[in-house]
């Protein structure tokens, strides 16, 4: 059936082409520098087809680093809300997990799901690059897969996500 | 009758797949200038597939309108040029395609968008003249602006022309947004207007416009292999050798400002350009 | 003459990291630069509060990953200040070594920004290429590439041995020869100097006027240098502050190439001359009075004001960082300068947004 086949096709052609978009959410930059060490000589993935486009509206893939406080999860809400389906999001650090050692400090509400949808989390203080390769390959499986409704709950209200 | 069809075939299928291709091989050769491994070879192919396969967010009706447009005049000329026709016709044919670009950009409110579409058009005015003044040179040459006639003549216009052919060289690295005039858009985003030109296109529209950029690969190369224009294997050559040298520039490079760009650019492709018609016509 | 305002960040691929800069353009050209700072607050000199005063090492090493050991040895100078504690020298000089290995993965590693911030990513690529290799280094000797957690009150948690320091000699002399090979680039490429020489000048005067600190200062010839207080092992290796004139974004990246020589040298001096011994004294008692530490980062100096009240927390942690210094001096030279020019001033000054927020 050329439909199945095509099906098929688009399918690769996403995990093959996973275009990434980076959001620094009050992280320490641990986590940021490991992300961008992905990206040249030594771990190299553009191997996989993976490029740092830094424009949510050519994204495929939102890796946030850091933790959400009050100023900054309304641009990650935003920059999320911009990005085209499908799209998958990897939240990476422990900061980025729960908030990490930052999480009892005034100013933090906590782990990247308390803002959007995650699908895969990376933990690590920071995580080595190959950990984050390896969360974006894991996130790839979901965009693989045949989009259910179900894959993907509406955005749902948090304390302190209406709060400039 | 069937001759010409097939080779509208071949101009509007074969085109935009070894433009894919070139950008693949660009990308690989440039991975490898920069110690890294690089994308498989099929990469960009990949990369527009998913791209058509994405939701199709449009910020303003003209966006689509601008693209659509933009990717049937590069179809258009290619074509134009498979077919040997005009080349005058093909300048003004692919011109048209990049100032719809522009357009499309200047549609949106963003401003990245805005001022990238700025750019283009500063780059545009850059290289037209050059362009022309490449076809005024292969007229005086040749005596014909028909690449038919280009294309029968018997000795390399490289070797009559080569000061000519160093101002295309300036025209190729613009129209291939690699640097040092990378301005507008780039291929890789760390710059200051992230994707310029290309910002507020998304999806399925932004496919479309790379596949109109391989479209505009091809057409640059080819009217680059005019130049050794004896058979296909000089062509081929010539085209391989010029675009290697861009890719090698691009990685050597830093990105200028358009300011520096527009002067340069004019100052020494045009001089290039004319002192180089000047002498022919002499002799 | 058309007037927009460009938001430059937060989220931005020039700068990781989410400083918001309010471009007021006018053709291309800025007219006016509002920083919005606020999107990494978190508000660790608070934690100060709830947390053990050993434990808030680690929150320190976290104010900045890139310049974590350094804020940590900051901090643990500071309480051994106020506590009267003695350091063994071979803690001091481990500190010296491990300080100076960030400074040069930091330094590599805005070099590589400041060169992808003008299009040259092939530049970018090699100079992270040579970075992994100090990362390597931080690893075997840390356990962890980016956050070590060596540094402890009273000394420090780890030790290196013999067959290491020798490991350590040959990584920088490879280190050492690959800087060397790039150099002539950043020095001498047209394109580079048409990019950075002449843009954001800051006279020497200017620069003592708005307060800069560390390499900004250096490259606009003063030479100040919080090492030679001779602060940990400082006091006893041989080095001479970097200094350039010109006091533009091409003499700061010289500034910093200079220093990567430096820090090269510094810890092959460190390594020969490394005492044995202790590596830790111990800590008795709780914390009482009040202290300001200042140390060399690799983006200018720190200062940790540190108060204590005889509790197991302390009463107040002040964290002055050399980026917050500098953003007064960005908000000057940003005002008059090209959009394309942008991310290459705001980069010359080696922002840390985690440093400066806090």
């Amino acid at each position: 059936m050329p439909i199945q086949w095509l099906d098929k096709l688009i399918r690769r052609a996403r995990v093959k082409s996973p275009w990434l978009l980076h959001f620094d959410c009050g992280s320490c930059n641990g986590c940021d520098i490991e992300v961008l060490a992905c990206l040249t000589p030594v771990y190299d993935v553009e191997r996989f087809g993976i490029v740092n486009v830094g424009n949510p509206l050519h994204a495929d893939l939102l890796l946030v680093t850091g933790t959400v406080n009050r100023r900054n999860g309304r641009v990650l809400t935003n920059l999320y809300e911009q990005m085209a389906a499908p799209k998958v999001v990897v939240a990476i650090g422990s900061c980025g997990l729960s908030g990490g050692i930052f999480r009892t400090a005034y100013n933090v509400i906590g782990g990247v799901d308390q803002m959007i949808p995650v699908d895969v989390y990376v933990p690590g203080c920071p995580p080595r690059p190959e950990a984050i390769i390896d969360g974006v390959f894991l996130a790839l499986d979901r965009l693989s897969r045949p989009a259910k409704s179900s894959d993907r709950p509406p955005l749902k209200p948090v304390a302190g996500r209406s709060s400039p | 009758m069937n001759h010409a069809l097939i080779i509208l075939g071949i101009g509007l299928v074969a085109g935009p797949l070894l433009g894919g291709l070139a950008g693949g091989l660009d990308r690989i050769v440039t991975a490898r200038l920069q110690a890294r491994t690089g994308p498989p070879v099929w990469q960009p192919y990949y990369d527009v597939i998913k791209l058509m396969a994405k939701e199709l967010v449009v910020v303003n009706g003209w966006q689509a309108f601008c693209v659509y447009s933009y990717l049937f005049a590069s179809m258009l000329a290619l074509i134009l040029f498979v077919m040997q026709s005009d080349l005058l016709l093909i300048l003004f044919t692919q011109a048209l395609g990049a100032v719809f670009l522009a357009m499309g950009a200047l549609a949106s409110t963003s401003p990245y968008s805005q001022v990238g579409a700025h750019r283009e058009l500063l780059q545009i005015l850059t290289y037209e003249p050059l362009l022309f003044l490449v076809g005024v040179g292969i007229f005086l040459e040749t005596g014909s602006f028909k690449i038919s006639v280009v294309m029968q003549w018997k000795d390399p216009l490289i070797l009559k022309l080569p000061l000519l052919f160093a101002a295309l060289g300036y025209v190729m690295i613009i129209k291939l947004r690699k640097s040092p005039f990378d301005l507008a858009a780039s291929h890789h985003a760390h710059q200051e207007l992230v994707r310029g030109v290309f910002t507020d296109f998304s999806g399925p529209l932004l496919g479309m416009i790379e596949i109109g950029h391989w479209y505009d690969t091809v057409l640059i190369l080819g009217i680059c292999s005019l130049f050794w224009a004896t058979g296909p294997v000089p062509m081929a050559a010539l085209a391989a050798a010029a675009y290697a040298t861009i890719i090698l520039i691009d990685n050597a490079a830093a990105r200028l400002n358009w300011r520096w760009m527009l002067g340069h650019v004019w100052a020494m492709g045009l001089a290039l350009a004319l002192v180089n018609l000047i002498c022919r016509h002499q002799g | 003459m058309r007037t927009s305002v460009i938001p430059f960040g937060p989220q931005h691929p020039v700068l990781p990291e989410p400083l918001q800069l309010k471009l007021t353009v006018e053709d291309e050209v800025i007219t006016e630069a509002v920083p919005a700072l606020g999107y990494v607050h978190r508000g660790l000199e608070a934690l100060a509060q709830n947390r053990d005063f050993h434990q808030m090492v680690q929150v320190t090493e976290r104010v900045c990953g890139i310049c974590s050991v350094l804020h940590a040895i900051c901090y643990c100078q500071g309480l051994e200040d106020i506590m009267g504690i003695t350091v063994p020298p071979r803690a001091r000089y481990l500190r010296v070594i491990w300080g100076e290995l960030l400074r040069l993965h930091s330094h590599l590693l805005w070099m590589g920004l400041f060169a992808d911030s003008f299009g040259f990513e092939s530049l970018f690529m090699q100079l992270w290429k040579i970075r992994e290799r100090v990362l390597d280094i931080q690893e075997a000797t840390t356990g962890n590439r980016v956050i070590s957690g060596t540094i402890r009150v009273g000394g420090v948690s780890r030790d290196m041995d013999a067959r290491q320091v020798h490991w350590i000699a040959d990584q920088l002399t490879w280190v050492a020869h690959q800087v060397r090979q790039i150099e002539p680039v950043l020095r001498e490429d047209f394109t580079i100097r048409r990019r950075t020489e002449g843009k954001g000048v800051l006279t020497s005067a200017q620069a003592r006027e708005l307060g800069a600190v560390g390499p900004v200062l250096r490259a606009s010839g003063i030479a100040q240098d919080i090492r030679q207080t001779g602060y940990a092992a400082y006091g006893e290796l041989d080095f001479e502050p970097v200094t350039a004139t010109a006091g533009d974004c091409h003499a700061r990246c010289m500034v910093r190439l200079g220093e990567i020589d430096q820090s090269i040298d510094l810890i092959h001096q460190a390594l020969d001359r490394l005492p044995g011994g202790d590596i830790r004294s111990e800590v008795r008692g709780r914390p009482q009075g009040e202290t300001l530490m200042r140390v060399e980062q690799p983006r200018g100096e720190v200062v940790y004001y540190i108060r204590a009240d005889g509790g197991k927390t302390l009463s107040r942690v002040r964290i002055r960082t050399p980026t917050f210094a500098n953003i007064p001096v960005l908000v000057k030279l940003l005002p008059g300068i090209f959009l394309s020019d942008v991310p290459v001033v705001v980069l010359s000054i080696d922002p840390c947004v985690s440093c400066l927020e806090r």
